[in-house]
């Protein structure tokens, strides 16, 4: 079992003609991924790795009963590409897309909410559950990083992702599902949201969170492990301890803005959950190990 | 985009907050000029970005025109980069009320934050005081409706005579919020003057900061920054050219891929005791102008370059053959240590090799290389 996709999940892929759409629903289609159809306005028609391609998300919907949505729409479309995934009744919808309006991704995470749907991302690489299958767009190829085992990720960032996980398998585990919320200040998922999957997953032993300075969702996995949500252990890898204040380190998420967000905080808070914190990604590995009475 | 005070409070002004009667300047004449004009007491302040201004000394009541004078040139000429300074007429304070609106990423809603006790940084009122904050969420399609303005103008002690000033002012500054994309759109403080005589007070926007979403740019058609929005002039070229950039002053050029990456590098860097000169990502949709990127590094005259990438969508070997460009075109005299993982990395590797450079595997190791190399005084 794993979170959120696995391979009897139906894909459409909103953007499948362009070129990173094509490229990565490609990489999907071979790690098993069920990808259905493709949908590029004005492109009914053709098909893209053997998918047919539809004007709309509704007429893809009718003819393939896809359940989840893989965006592959800039920015500036996303709102519109994920209403319209929400109004043909997808319930699954991940975007990739790095730069969306702020106002937009508070309607946008609104919306998802009011349909009982969830939206992962933007500003993330997706969603993968290595051996099975992903939304996104994971070089899952790289043994070192995306090999298959028993430990739930969950993280803000692409870049560190590759590199904390390396370290996680370097340690001799391995991953069940790696949830991307993304780098935005208003991700359309948040961490402490799927706490509840990873706790119900049979095939998740322990959860690795990879944050960041910025925000609130580090204190919000402390209070759901407070309020006995999650039990299993939790490791968190925290990047921007040294951040000076105000600074916005890269992600448009990661900045310490009214007293709310500072790496020091959300450490406090993780500890006295019961969350162990590791300073460097090295350590991620050995925390586990610890955790997991393997040390 | 974080804009100057004195465009924030063209924004409030052209929605119907009153801000006080006030002229820019960029030369220490002129703001002589306007002190005179405005008369006296009235209030000098510099145009930055940083918050805190009082605190450092970038604002003062004058109560002449030679005092307004020589503190603008000190301005002018000292460390804080102030290339405009605001005049302001000085006005008669009954109390200071904190107001702005920014969003609540968990609820997503827009969310007015309210205080009675005006003037002080909301962090420090977060930290001091959090049960004197009002709050209050506000559905971003609905719209703020006039009960939960009402709300938070009661709950700041306004009289009802007072709430029907009130209700305006936060009424303006939600269309601008709500127009200009913004961020956060804040009053701190604004001004509720003393009653004279005869008249009721008013209230008067006394600072205001307004940041545009950065997203959101591309139909806020005429804010685009420009040099005095950034710290540094290469700063100012990296954005130019899409390639997020931050200033430090330190000795080592991170010259990295992907935001969360990059900022732990830059922890790691701090943890062994070196000190970043740049932050500086090439990641992602930069990921092929590794030339530009380390030019730009080199404005710097880092002791070390530090390239670390694990990359997604940005091709390992690519990278490798723009640094291996970059080497050839640039010939650094500092040392450079690569650290380039990710899809194609085998032959990334034979790339580095064959432009000189000791590739390595492993993030820490590469930090510490860098930081060892640094102290040597970047002789490889």
């Amino acid at each position: 079992m794993s979170i959120f996709i696995d391979r009897s999940t139906r894909v459409v892929v909103q953007g499948i003609t362009g070129g990173e759409g094509a490229f990565w629903t490609k990489h999907m289609i071979d790690l098993g991924t069920r990808v259905v159809a493709g949908v590029t306005p004005g492109k009914e028609g053709q098909s893209v790795e053997g998918r047919p391609v539809y004007h709309t998300v509704r007429r893809a919907v009718a003819e393939h009963q896809a359940d989840a949505a893989m965006l592959f729409v800039p920015p500036r479309f996303t709102k519109d590409a994920v209403f319209e995934a929400l109004d043909a009744g997808i319930i699954k919808i991940v975007t990739i897309a790095d730069g969306i309006p702020l106002h937009e991704a508070v309607q946008i995470r609104k919306a998802a909410r009011s349909c009982g749907a969830r939206v992962v991302g933007g500003n993330t690489s997706g969603v993968i559950s290595p051996g099975l299958a992903m939304m996104g767009m994971f070089p899952f190829w790289i043994e070192r990083v995306y090999k298959p085992g028993r430990i739930g990720v969950m993280t803000r960032s692409g870049s560190l992702t590759n590199e904390v996980t390396a370290m996680i398998v370097r340690a001799g585990f391995g991953v069940s599902s790696l949830m991307g919320v993304g780098g935005d200040p208003v991700p359309g998922t948040r961490f402490a949201e799927f706490l509840p999957d990873y706790q119900a997953d049979p095939d998740t032993d322990a959860v690795v969170i990879i944050g960041e300075l910025g925000g609130t969702m580090e204190e919000e996995v402390a209070e759901a492990m407070e309020a006995g949500v999650f039990k299993k252990p939790l490791v968190a890898f925290l990047g921007g301890r040294t951040a000076p204040a105000g600074k916005r380190m890269g992600h448009a998420g990661a900045i310490v803005s009214g007293g709310k967000g500072s790496v020091a905080d959300k450490i406090a808070a993780l500890e006295k959950a019961g969350g162990l914190v590791a300073d460097r990604p090295r350590l991620v590995g050995e925390l586990l190990a610890r955790a997991l009475g393997r040390a | 985009m974080k804009l100057f005070e004195y465009q924030a409070k063209d924004a409030f002004a052209a929605e119907g907050i009153a801000v006080p009667k006030g002229m820019v300047c960029r030369d220490a004449a002129s703001v002589r000029a306007a002190a005179l004009e405005l008369g006296f007491p009235c209030v000098v302040k510099s145009q930055v970005l940083r918050g805190g201004r009082g605190k450092a000394g970038l604002i003062r009541l004058v109560k002449g025109a030679d005092e307004a004078e020589r503190y603008a040139a000190e301005l002018f000429s000292g460390p804080h980069d102030v290339r405009s300074i605001l005049v302001e007429e000085a006005v008669d304070i009954g109390r200071e009320i904190y107001l702005a609106i920014t969003v609540d990423p968990e609820a997503s809603t827009a969310l007015i934050l309210a205080c009675a006790e005006g003037g002080v940084e909301i962090e420090e009122l977060a930290r001091t005081a959090p049960e004197k904050i009002i709050r209050e969420k506000v559905d971003i399609d609905v719209g703020l409706l006039p009960f939960q303005a009402r709300n938070i103008g009661y709950a700041l002690g306004f009289d009802a005579d007072g709430v029907k000033r009130f209700v305006p002012v936060l009424e303006a500054l939600w269309r601008v919020f709500k127009m200009k994309d913004a961020e956060l759109a804040e009053i701190n403080p604004l001004f509720e003057t003393k009653a004279a005589a005869g008249a009721a007070p008013r209230l008067i926007a006394g600072d205001g900061k307004l940041s545009i979403d950065d997203n959101a740019l591309f139909r806020q058609g005429s804010s685009e920054p420009d040099r005095s929005h950034f710290d540094s002039d290469v700063a100012f070229e990296a954005a130019k050219e899409g390639i997020p950039y931050l200033q430090f002053d330190g000795d080592i050029s991170l010259m990295c891929a992907g935001a969360g990456l990059t900022t732990v590098v830059y922890d790691l860097v701090n943890y062994e005791g070196g000190s970043v000169a740049n932050y500086l990502e090439f990641g992602g949709p930069n990921y092929k102008k590794a030339v530009r990127a380390m030019e730009l590094c080199l404005k710097n005259e880092p002791k070390v370059i530090l390239i670390v990438t694990f990359g997604t969508i940005a091709r390992a070997d690519v990278m490798a053959e723009g640094i291996a460009e970059a080497i050839a075109k640039l010939k650094p005299r500092c040392p450079i240590v690569a650290c380039i993982r990710g899809t194609g990395e085998e032959k990334a590797v034979e790339t580095l090799k064959a432009a000189g450079l000791d590739p390595l595997f492993d993030t820490e190791e590469a930090v510490r290389r860098a930081v060892s190399l640094a102290k040597l005084g970047g002789k490889a």
